[in-house]
């Protein structure tokens, strides 16, 4: 048994789980359908347009930006952990750190990023 | 820990930090200059921070120093490459002055040198950890820079770019993991470990590590990528691509090439692979209409070449290697600056009919055309020549016969490609096709110093014989 066992019986059964979950319904369910069940939602909304519809793009480049600057920001949690551990050093390293986010954000902010247009 | 990081490890990676801090200073600048910076500003302070990059590499020229715990190797090839790197990205930042909105240049330049410095991150990469960093550093500024032009296929060749190299990305991933499974660190050197060829998963790894390296050199099983990017991007950028992801990628490949034991097997289908890039891209070659295209199958064909030249793992074959690298960036980025020169904005001067009687319209753009075209097809007296009689010579000593024989064969069915596009420039049964008449005087001085560049190296003072014996 070497250590690698366990990860390729793990690797197996997600594996065979998945090709059990999406072969068998179809193998055993009885078809009996009718309009209503052919819907997207059998109960609840009634659909009322077709889903490939335009969507406005400035949304995505809003949550985009706001991702990019949410995880960076998480970064400085490692740090806070750690401060007194890393000192000096990891002081530095932050305010580097800062200063390229920073130039980066005020970059953004003078594109007009944050704009809602 | 922080106390193992020295004085030293922080000087191994200078050039890096003055590349990487140089796009902080041209986005700064353009923050603070009152609506945005000029071109002439941002192009002049990306050139003027990649001398000085390329100039402090240089003063790192024969010294050894494992930087950062064996992460980044000082010494040996690593210098050339960079500065490979930083000639090709500066040569590619002159022909930015006629593309491109003047409100992006910050940003163009910026991005142009965060993708040098990945990529001479590469060049120097000696873990898993930081191949893959450097990488990954390329490739997303690239990624973003394929998509700079407002045209539609420019947004389209950055999506595919996207998405097929993230792919590729992954592949190299796995591979780490599953090498890191079997040695137990992210060291190269631990290839050399005694054993390992009884480990199912080095081979595995190996293998899958070795389909990214391919990915990104574009050889010819995982080449669909190239052409579809290469036409859609801004040509500045494509040419910076052809070169740079080359010259880091190979840097990768020698180093994991040169850290197995000698005669690895695992590298025989790598080889495989670069001898049908070899005949496959050169056949691929004489169907294309478009320039970029073309170019990008004769890159197809030019990395098997190199990666052909390291077979066997020769110390010879690194120098020759390395030697046609610079041939071709010089060769290539010359034949981009022609294309820069007969383009507008979008880009009509890539089609290969607009070379139709180039040579009534304008001879002297002509005859560097086909000077370019011919020293990639490998005709005497250029770098294109000697740089293939040299990989031929490196093929046979190490007994790959049949690799040079390809080599051989490739070039044959190339001529005819190159000069399907000599014929229709100097046809005199031809209309010459109008073309705009751009002002373009960086890219005529790129071409000019490319031009310069091919012959020089066949002669004095860049021989191999000269240079590169200091290469280990």
């Amino acid at each position: 048994m070497t250590p690698y066992a366990p990860v390729a019986i793990f690797a197996a059964v997600a594996v065979a789980a998945a090709l059990a979950f999406s072969l068998l319904p179809g193998l055993l369910a009885q078809r009996k359908p009718n309009p209503e069940k052919e819907k997207a939602y059998e109960c609840g909304v009634e659909p009322t347009s077709a889903i490939a519809g335009r969507f406005p793009v400035k949304f995505y480049l809003i949550a985009m930006l706001f991702v990019i600057l949410d995880v960076e920001a998480a970064s400085f949690y490692p740090w806070a952990v750690q401060m007194h551990a890393l000192r000096m050093f990891g002081l530095i390293e932050m305010g580097a750190f800062i200063v390229v986010l920073g130039i980066g954000y005020a970059y953004v902010w003078k594109k007009r990023g944050f704009e809602w247009r | 820990m922080p106390n193992f990081i020295t004085h030293q490890d922080w000087l191994a990676i200078t050039p890096l930090l003055i590349a990487g801090g140089g796009a902080l200073i041209v986005l700064l600048v353009d923050l603070l200059w009152p609506k945005h910076s000029p071109r002439a500003v941002s192009l002049a302070i990306g050139i003027g921070v990649l001398l000085a990059a390329g100039a402090f590499a240089a003063t790192t020229y024969g010294r050894s120093y494992n930087a950062f715990n064996g992460g980044f190797m000082l010494g040996g090839f690593a210098v050339v490459f960079q500065e490979i790197i930083v000639l090709s990205a500066i040569l590619s930042l002159s022909l930015f002055g006629t593309f491109g909105r003047d409100d992006r240049m910050a940003g163009i330049t910026a991005l142009l040198l965060w993708s040098t410095t990945g990529a001479m991150l590469m060049a120097g990469a000696a873990n898993l950890m930081t191949i893959f960093l450097g990488l990954e550093l390329l490739s997303l500024a690239l990624y973003c820079l394929c998509g700079v032009a407002d045209r539609a296929a420019s947004q389209e060749s950055a999506l595919k770019y996207l998405i097929l190299s993230s792919t590729a990305s992954g592949f190299l991933l796995f591979g780490m993991a599953l090498l890191f499974g079997a040695t137990g660190s992210v060291t190269l050197a631990s290839l050399m470990l005694p054993g390992l060829a009884a480990n199912p998963l080095y081979w595995m790894g190996g293998g899958f590590f070795l389909v990214g390296i391919a990915f990104k050199l574009s050889l010819m099983p995982f080449h669909v990528w190239s052409p579809d990017v290469y036409e859609g991007a801004p040509l500045p950028v494509t040419a910076f691509m052809s070169v740079v992801t080359k010259a880091g990628t190979l840097a990768v490949f020698a180093r994991f090439a040169y850290a197995l034991p000698a005669g690895g097997k695992l590298l025989l289908p790598f080889f495989v692979i670069a001898g049908v890039s070899m005949i496959g891209g050169n056949l691929a070659m004489l169907a294309q209409t478009d320039l970029k295209r073309l170019l990008a199958y004769s890159g197809v064909a030019q990395a098997g070449y190199m990666v052909a030249a390291l077979a066997g793992a020769s110390a010879l074959g690194m120098r020759y290697a390395i030697y046609y690298l610079a041939a071709y960036m010089f060769m290539n980025l010359g034949a981009f600056a022609i294309v820069a020169v007969l383009s507008g904005e979008r880009e009509e001067g890539a089609q290969i009919a607009a070379f139709r009687g180039l040579g009534q319209r304008r001879p002297w753009l002509a005859a560097a055309m086909s000077f370019f075209l011919l020293a990639l097809a490998g005709f005497p007296p250029t770098a294109g020549f000697l740089g293939k009689i040299l990989i031929l010579a490196a093929t046979v000593n190490a007994g790959y016969a049949w690799l040079a024989a390809l080599l051989i064969a490739g070039t044959a069915i190339s001529l005819y490609a190159y000069f399907k596009v000599l014929r229709l420039m100097y046809d005199p049964h031809d209309q010459p096709a109008p073309g705009p008449r751009t002002s373009a005087p960086l890219a005529y001085a790129g071409a000019a110093l490319c031009a310069a560049f091919v012959i020089i190296m066949t002669f004095y003072p860049l021989t191999p014989s000269n240079v590169l014996p200091l290469v280990k």
